[in-house]
């Protein structure tokens, strides 16, 4: 059943990140090393995709890593796997970075969060390397129809709501909502199904 | 359809963070209400969601980057304190302050102990005088009482006679309310460890000398001595006697008078 969850110990990757952000609390400087040679490529990436400017990317995740450094006891093992979590905070702390430039900034600022909150790893969950990772990710959202995929994007990298998508692409609300529900759907069914 | 259902329909949305405001806010109240059920949907349609950012194109950040975080995270590591710079860096004018404060501060504390060396100097001084001035009221009103005993018709004057002839007379003038006062000139200083001291004889038979004060004369001899309140009344008294007794004085005369003088 989909709804199962994994602790991350059920995954070698995991619990290699859980022991190697536990190693951060002891100030070990190795470990901190092993985790930004792991996890800075699709960091820098997901940044630069939001922000679109390398100096501004490479100051959100200089931000984002030193806040892993300083309080390592941020990330709590029962809230979820490592990866996905830094993931939610690099692109919360690149989202804050737009909206402190964007008339949305005011709007928005009830939804930012200094911290990504649980995020529970499904059943079907297997640990892949990055590159196999988005290849998998990459085939299920290219097979949506384009305005679909330009409807999750906008609403992953520039932190847009179903109404400020649906005027973007002057469509309806309801199939803005549509698009982006099934998108995400046919994504973990794709995912699901190709474990 | 259950109201739980109806929620059911913004899970990915919420955790993509694209619902807007009205609707993100009646789905937390329903969270909020305790639906377990949509509370781990989220969790598991927060990990979708984080999988879009391989969607990402495919870069690295550079080696300077690593190198900045590496470089941060070892100071911090070895407890150097962030954004604190190196005590070296402190400038100039900072050492120059600290100095100047310093030597301020020396030249503070030796002028407060000069200045409180000068306090008791002039503290031990005014106390000097006060006593000096203290001791020319006393000289003065024995003085002032001696010429008025002197003075005074009221004043019984007679000669103490020395024993030896070749001591002085010395003249005594008796005041009933002022007192007695005795003086002389070249009166011999008495041996070491040794008093002069005046007696007055009662006339009562069998009755013992009175002892009254001891004294010295001064360096050159002078002798003025003044008793304000005598053992004994003039009406009463024999005669003056003066002997030498050990320093301190006696209860009763322990040697032969040197000076006597008949009262009345």
């Amino acid at each position: 059943m989909f709804l199962a969850v994994l602790t991350p110990k059920e995954s070698g990757e995991v619990s290699r990140d859980a022991m190697l952000v536990h190693q951060l609390l002891q100030r070990d400087v190795d470990a901190f090393e092993q985790l930004y040679d792991r996890h800075s490529r699709i960091v820098y990436a997901l940044v630069l995709r939001i922000v679109q400017q390398a100096s501004t990317a490479e100051e959100v995740v200089q931000d984002v890593f030193l806040q892993l450094w300083r309080n390592a006891g941020q990330y709590d093992v029962r809230r979820g796997p490592f990866a996905p979590w830094l993931m939610a905070l690099a692109r919360n702390r690149a989202l804050d970075h737009l909206r402190l430039k964007s008339e949305r900034q005011r709007r928005r600022e009830d939804q930012s969060e200094e911290l990504p909150p649980i995020i529970s790893v499904p059943r079907f969950e297997q640990a892949l390397d990055e590159k196999r990772r988005a290849e998998q990710v990459r085939a299920l959202i290219g097979s949506l129809n384009p305005q679909q995929k330009r409807a999750i994007e906008l609403a992953y990298f520039e932190g847009l709501s179903h109404s400020e998508i649906a005027a973007a692409l002057k469509e309806p609300l309801g199939t803005v909502k549509s698009w982006i529900r099934n998108g995400l759907l046919r994504l973990k069914e794709g995912l699901q199904a190709a474990t | 359809m259950s109201k739980c259902d109806q929620f059911r329909e913004l899970i990915e949305a919420y955790a993509l963070g694209a619902l807007d405001a009205g609707e993100r806010a009646a789905f937390e109240a329903h969270l909020a209400n305790g639906c377990q059920d949509c509370a781990k949907a989220v969790e598991e349609a927060r990990w979708v969601v984080s999988q879009l950012g391989y969607l990402a194109p495919d870069t690295q950040p550079s080696e300077l980057l690593k190198g900045r975080l590496m470089q941060t995270v070892r100071n911090e590591a070895r407890g150097v304190q962030r954004f604190q710079k190196p005590s070296g860096d402190i400038p100039f004018w900072m050492w120059a302050g600290v100095a100047a404060l310093l030597v301020l501060t020396v030249y503070s504390a030796w002028d407060v102990r000069r200045l409180q060396k000068q306090i008791q100097t002039i503290n031990e001084r005014a106390a000097a005088e006060f006593r000096q001035r203290e001791q020319l009221q006393l000289e003065l009103a024995v003085a002032k009482r001696a010429a008025h005993i002197l003075t005074d018709s009221n004043s019984k004057k007679f000669v103490m006679w020395p024993h030896d002839t070749q001591m002085p007379k010395l003249e005594a003038m008796w005041h009933p309310e002022l007192g007695i006062c005795v003086m002389g000139q070249k009166v011999p200083m008495p041996s070491t460890n040794r008093t002069l001291q005046l007696w007055l004889i009662p006339k009562a038979p069998g009755s013992k000398p009175m002892p009254s004060l001891t004294f010295w004369p001064d360096a050159e001899g002078k002798l003025v001595l003044m008793v304000e309140n005598p053992p004994e009344v003039i009406a009463d008294t024999k005669a003056l006697a003066i002997t030498e007794e050990p320093a301190g004085g006696s209860a009763q005369p322990t040697s032969a008078p040197m000076w006597v003088g008949g009262v009345s």
